[in-house]
């Protein structure tokens, strides 16, 4: 198993290696234009500056803390309101057209007005966030306690549980599978609408670099930036996973 | 009907008693017409008869699922029915387990959920799995379990929590044949061991033979009774050896010609 996963790495090394080096030639002989494309030494060359100098990890820091508080946030409220709905359904079936409304509207749009009522700091990106994360984790919960097997709803009556019994040992853990799917797909969420509304208007952030250097034809900077975005995603959701293994191992 | 059969003696009170009971949803379509039905204490009866007869109904009825509106009555140990009854265990077709506890975790369940203090309740749940055969698979998860040894499980969950009567819905429904007979052994012992009044709702009539000591076989829909069967094969009674016996047969193709008369009837 070892030496298998070992080969897969090397054979991942190698063709990152090979990848860089062809655009590094491409570039160089002007096969493609590094004016638009950028080229692999100054991706490289751009990312160790910003390490050194620190501005990388401050801009990180408040993408990711933006992205942590909204996701917090957003799903707390998604779970509690989520939880209302399934205990009044009256209250979900006359919200559900509103809901609608606002789940369909590409949420990014409200970056303007958050922008106006909340500043150009940390407020406003939490709050386009926020607006993504809470739809997609009040689904998730009310689909998750809906779709809770009634054998053990019945189960619970006939030994005649309460209803406080009867949801912590059977409705909330058998609802947390389809939850945590949707608390895996509302965090990448919260990282998208944070770094939307960054780029839109702010004043630190990954986004707001990556909008600046885009502004100023600092191509190595932009390819470098989408490569720390990309790595965040990947960790993000291996985070996940991880978790979704250990808290749910009985899968 | 004559309910005068089965071992248990003639005066033993009453864990069941049916009288004249009548059932209709949104009161248009019957589900039950006159149903009458007495089961004495530590008797075990079978109900059988074709899908949608009501079988379900009436034990939905009694464990308290489903009210009761309409002529006729129902009580278990002279009470109406009602949710959550101490005396009342109650078994589905699936195992319903919990995916995410234990085995042990399972087996304690009816019995936490009843108040069973949790050192009690284990020390129960262990000696009941020992008694269904899983020593050893304490701590697995339902995954890691076949089908039969789930609804083993399931019956230490039922057996554990004690309660004097039984109802059971189609319990072995979904395993296969050898599994099925291997548990049905396991029921057989449970009882003889355990001495519960059980009502078993089956489609399985070499079942309902091999378990009962009373087959009750009812119509289609709406559910009569058809007939009421002693089955007087001693106990304890083994269901490899039964297959040999011709008077388990006689009393299997008897059952048979009630449940086709009811057909006939009904539908042809």
């Amino acid at each position: 198993m070892k030496a298998e996963k070992l080969r897969w790495s090397g054979a991942h090394l190698l063709f990152i290696a090979v990848m860089l080096a062809l655009g590094e030639w491409l570039t160089a002989n002007r096969w493609l234009d590094p004016t638009f494309v950028g080229q692999p030494s100054g991706v490289i060359k751009f990312l160790w500056n910003n390490i050194a100098t620190g501005k990388l990890w401050v801009d990180m820091g408040w993408t990711m803390a933006g992205t942590l508080i909204s996701f917090t946030l957003g799903s707390v409220a998604a779970i509690t309101v989520g939880l209302l709905f399934v205990a009044f359904p009256k209250v979900e079936k006359f919200l559900d057209p509103y809901l609608n409304a606002m789940n369909v509207m590409p949420r990014i749009a409200l970056a303007p007005l958050f922008i106006l009522w909340f500043g150009l700091g940390l407020g406003s990106k939490i709050a386009v966030g926020c607006s993504l994360t809470f739809f997609i984790v009040l689904s998730s919960t009310v689909a998750g306690i809906r779709g809770v097997s009634q054998d053990h709803v019945t189960l619970c009556k006939t030994l005649g549980a309460s209803a406080v019994t009867t949801f912590f040992q059977v409705t909330l853990p058998g609802a947390v599978p389809v939850i945590f799917s949707g608390l895996r797909l509302g965090l990448i969420y919260a990282l998208l609408g944070v770094i939307g509304a960054e780029i839109i208007a702010s004043e630190k952030g990954l986004g707001q670099s990556l909008s600046y250097l885009g502004s100023t034809f600092e191509v190595n900077g932009v390819m470098a930036l989408l490569l720390v975005l990309a790595l965040l995603g990947v960790s993000v959701v291996r985070t996940m996973t991880w978790l979704e293994k250990r808290l749910l191992h009985w899968q | 009907m004559d309910h005068l059969s089965g071992p248990p003696g003639l005066n033993a009170p009453l864990a069941i008693a049916v009288d004249g009971l009548d059932l209709s949803f949104d009161g248009s379509s019957k589900v039950l017409s006159d149903v009458s039905l007495h089961i004495r204490q530590g008797e075990f009866v079978s109900l059988v008869g074709p899908s949608g007869c009501g079988k379900t109904t009436l034990l939905n009825l009694a464990v308290g699922l489903v009210p009761h509106t309409g002529k006729g009555s129902i009580h278990l140990a002279g009470a109406v029915p009602v949710q959550g009854n101490p005396q009342v265990g109650y078994m589905l077709a699936r195992d319903s387990l919990m995916p995410w506890k234990t085995a042990l975790g399972n087996a304690m369940f009816g019995m936490q959920v009843r108040g069973v203090p949790r050192a009690q309740a284990e020390e129960r749940a262990r000696a009941m799995l020992q008694e269904v055969g899983l020593a050893g698979f304490e701590n697995a998860l339902p995954k890691a379990l076949s089908h039969g040894m789930r609804q083993r499980v399931a019956l230490a969950r039922t057996f554990a929590m004690g309660s004097s009567l039984l109802l059971m819905d189609e319990p072995f429904g979904a395993l296969d044949a050898q599994t099925k007979l291997q548990l049905e052994d396991l029921l057989l012992r449970l009882c003889q061991q355990h001495q519960q009044s059980v009502l078993f709702v089956t489609h399985d009539l070499s079942e309902a033979v091999a378990v009962s000591d009373r087959v009750v076989v009812m119509t289609s829909r709406p559910g009569r009774i058809l007939a009421d069967i002693a089955i007087d094969l001693p106990r304890p009674r083994s269901i490899r050896a039964l297959q040999k016996d011709p008077h388990f047969h006689e009393l299997y193709a008897q059952l048979w010609t009630h449940l086709e008369s009811g057909w006939s009837k009904h539908e042809g």
